[in-house]
């Protein structure tokens, strides 16, 4: 016998019964998840969602500006990164190649990064409200080592994108069908951290020291 | 991992007398009290979550065989591999198969429980690979050569200092001539040593805290963002999960992590909550080849059959642990293996039997605090009471301990004998203990009386007589 046949005869002898039959198992895939009823959304407080979201942004840490289109973008991260002493270098997504990065005075590498670049600029999928996180898909456009490699993570968020909590996000990934889903679903709240030694917080561990979100209306 | 948990006794005492370590877990008891709870009075619907997570955990153990076989349908439509493995073995043994076959030299790790229950480092290193922990709490008690003391921050055991000497004595090979000793300059050593080994890696290896059904996802929750590291810089994915870490749909692992990290550290969301679907797509410019995930069973299946499905339920978010008034005073490593605290309590002897480690349901003082805790309801304080009943039955326990409750049973079982021999005592004792009414000393009391504990005396009357009293004056 297989492992996976040992492993699913062990699991049914725990059960206390044998395979289930085709309509069982028909009626289960027709569910919409384990309960019967709609998820259970937490309340959000009072206020418009970019609001809710910067207040559970900078609960961990993270920053944020709001800017009036998607042009400005080259320009607030040069001001970003001149803010910050760093040089006029990115690494940026592909999926945001199309800006005049040059013409902001950044001199920007698109595609993936191999570490060594200070600054990754990527742009959200999603963002979520009720705890200001950011969902970010793998894929060519939106390379995945771009959000953990680099030391500053700046992250483009467009206000159509941000919804108030993570269920409607999994509902948009299955509008994409079946297998929709790209190898990796980022959802990303705040800069890396860690509380390993002495409980400790520090920001940095291993990913991104810092995190600014650059909301655009 | 090899069980440690038959010598509980006596690793309780020297943990109780290792004054660093009762200083780190001085540290640890109230932060993670007070911030769990500051973090669940911010969300009024978390009782009703949780009322929703058992109905979610129940609905899927009762059909894991259906969910499990969905999972691996969705995996494999996606590009990765999933291996079934029984047992502690059969898993090493994949996980040793697939790094040879992609000709590995070194292998990056997450953390995952489940990987250190199987042992998969000690088996990795026995075939001759590198293994390095990423998570800064694992890989300091990996230079120790230790293992976790706690399931979420296993360093949680060792101060500043001792820290300190572990990175002076491991990394000079790296280049630190100096002893660290701020927090802020441990993180940033850590930080670079480890970031070559991320970019040398050929295989990273991570755990899952949930397994998607629907998609074929493997969920990982990181602060660190050193899983994210480790299962997308090298050129191999292994994914290690035990089988009751699968859910239905997204959403109800959504539901899950609303819970996971309030429990947990506080945190209303981990910072890092990824969703790895497969190996990288023909366009992608990053993420690894190959997708593996390596399901384990492990006595599992075996929890499924009786009132311990209960504890299929658990998410490992260690709430039990950070409020446990043992685990507070004797730290993690006391327990001998894996899991520590009211949950490991549990699962050691299910695991590795009664006869090794039935001394761990014993340790426990009912209070039931670890049940109001847990964030998907397992009923902790009655399962340890069913494990000390099985130990009874089975003949295992101490044999004073087995007379002594046998003794106990036939008084209870001949009330008029029980009085009067409880009258008769309660008499001697205030007697004994004459004037001071309360003892210093006693025969067989072993240490129980160092460092100036007493023991009140009782004042002559059994509490049956002071009642039955009572009830007669208050009728006249």
């Amino acid at each position: 016998m297989s492992g996976r046949e040992t492993v699913l005869a062990a699991i049914r002898r725990g059960l206390g019964r044998g395979p289930l039959g085709d309509a069982a198992r028909r009626a289960l895939d027709e569910r919409q998840g384990a309960t019967d009823s709609a998820p259970l959304l937490p309340k959000l407080p009072k206020g418009p969602l970019p609001q809710v979201f910067r207040v559970g942004l900078e609960k961990v840490s993270g920053t944020m500006s709001e800017i009036a289109g998607m042009d400005e973008v080259p320009g607030a991260v040069a001001g970003y990164l001149a803010g910050h002493g760093l040089a006029p270098e990115a690494a940026v997504a592909p999926s945001l190649e199309s800006l005049d990065w040059s013409g902001a005075g950044v001199q920007a590498a698109f595609g993936p990064t191999r570490g060594g670049d200070y600054a990754g600029v990527s742009l959200a999928w999603r963002g979520v409200a009720e705890n200001g996180s950011l969902v970010l898909l793998s894929g060519p456009e939106n390379p995945t080592s771009l959000n953990f490699l680099p030391d500053h993570h700046i992250v483009v968020l467009q206000g159509k994108d941000l919804l108030p909590h993570l269920e409607p996000v999994w509902a948009a990934l299955r509008e994409r069908g079946r297998d929709g889903w790209p190898r990796t679903v980022n959802v990303i709240t705040g800069p890396s951290r860690t509380a390993d030694i002495e409980l400790t917080i520090q920001l940095g561990a291993h990913g991104p020291r810092s995190l600014h979100v650059l909301l655009v209306d | 991992m090899e069980s440690l948990s038959h010598a509980f006794k006596e690793r309780s005492v020297h943990a109780l007398k290792d004054e660093t370590l009762q200083v780190a877990l001085h540290r640890a008891k109230d932060g993670f009290a007070v911030k769990r709870a500051k973090a669940v009075e911010g969300l009024p619907e978390f009782d009703v979550l949780r009322d929703r997570a058992v109905e979610i955990k129940n609905h899927t153990l009762e059909n894991l065989d259906h969910y499990l076989e969905r999972y691996e349908d969705a995996v494999q439509r996606n590009g990765g591999k999933v291996h079934w493995a029984s047992s502690a073995e059969d898993a090493c043994r994949i996980v040793v198969e697939i790094c040879r076959a992609a000709g590995a030299k070194m292998i990056t790790k997450g953390k995952s429980m489940v990987g250190e229950e199987v042992g998969i480092n000690v088996a990795l290193e026995g075939a001759g690979f590198e293994v390095v922990e990423t998570d800064l709490g694992e890989y300091i008690i990996q230079l120790a050569h230790e293992p976790p003391s706690h399931i979420i921050v296993p360093a949680v055991h060792k101060t500043r200092g001792q820290i300190a000497d572990l990175f002076h004595e491991n990394h000079q090979k790296y280049g630190l001539t100096r002893k660290l000793s701020e927090v802020p300059e441990m993180v940033n050593e850590a930080r670079q040593v480890l970031r070559d080994k991320y970019l040398q890696a050929d295989v990273g290896i991570t755990g899952a805290n949930f397994l998607i059904a629907e998609t074929g996802t493997s969920v990982i929750v990181t602060n660190e963002g050193n899983g994210d590291l480790t299962c997308s810089l090298p050129k191999v994915h292994i994914v290690t999960s035990s089988i009751e870490k699968v859910l239905p749909t997204a959403e109800d692992a959504t539901t899950l992590l609303r819970l996971l990290a309030r429990s947990a550290t506080g945190q209303d969301l981990t910072t890092y909550t990824t969703f790895s679907t497969g190996p990288k797509r023909p366009d992608d410019t990053d993420g690894p080849e190959e997708y593996h995930v390596v399901l384990v069973d492990n006595g599992r299946s075996t929890m499924l059959a009786d009132q311990f499905r209960e504890m299929l339920r658990c998410i490992r978010c260690g709430a039990c642990m950070n409020h446990c008034p043992v685990y507070g005073a004797i730290g993690g490593h006391a327990y001998g293996w894996v899991y520590p605290g009211p949950m490991g309590s549990v699962l050691t002897p299910l695991s590795v039997g009664l006869k090794e480690a039935g001394n761990l349901p014993n340790a426990c003082t009912l209070n039931g605090h670890c049940a109001e805790v847990c964030p998907v309801r397992i009923p902790l304080p009655d399962l340890l009471r069913t494990l000390r009943h099985r130990e009874y039955q089975l003949k295992l326990g101490l044999k004073p301990l087995r007379w002594g409750l046998a003794a106990w049973v036939w008084f209870t079982a001949h009330p008029r004998i029980y009085r009067l021999g409880t009258r008769v005592q309660a008499r001697m004792l205030a007697l004994l203990a004459g004037r001071k009414g309360r003892f210093t000393r006693m025969p067989l009391a072993g240490g129980w009386f160092k460092g100036g504990r007493d023991l009140p005396a009782p004042q002559g009357q059994t509490f049956m007589a002071v009642w039955q009293r009572r009830q007669k004056e208050r009728r006249q």
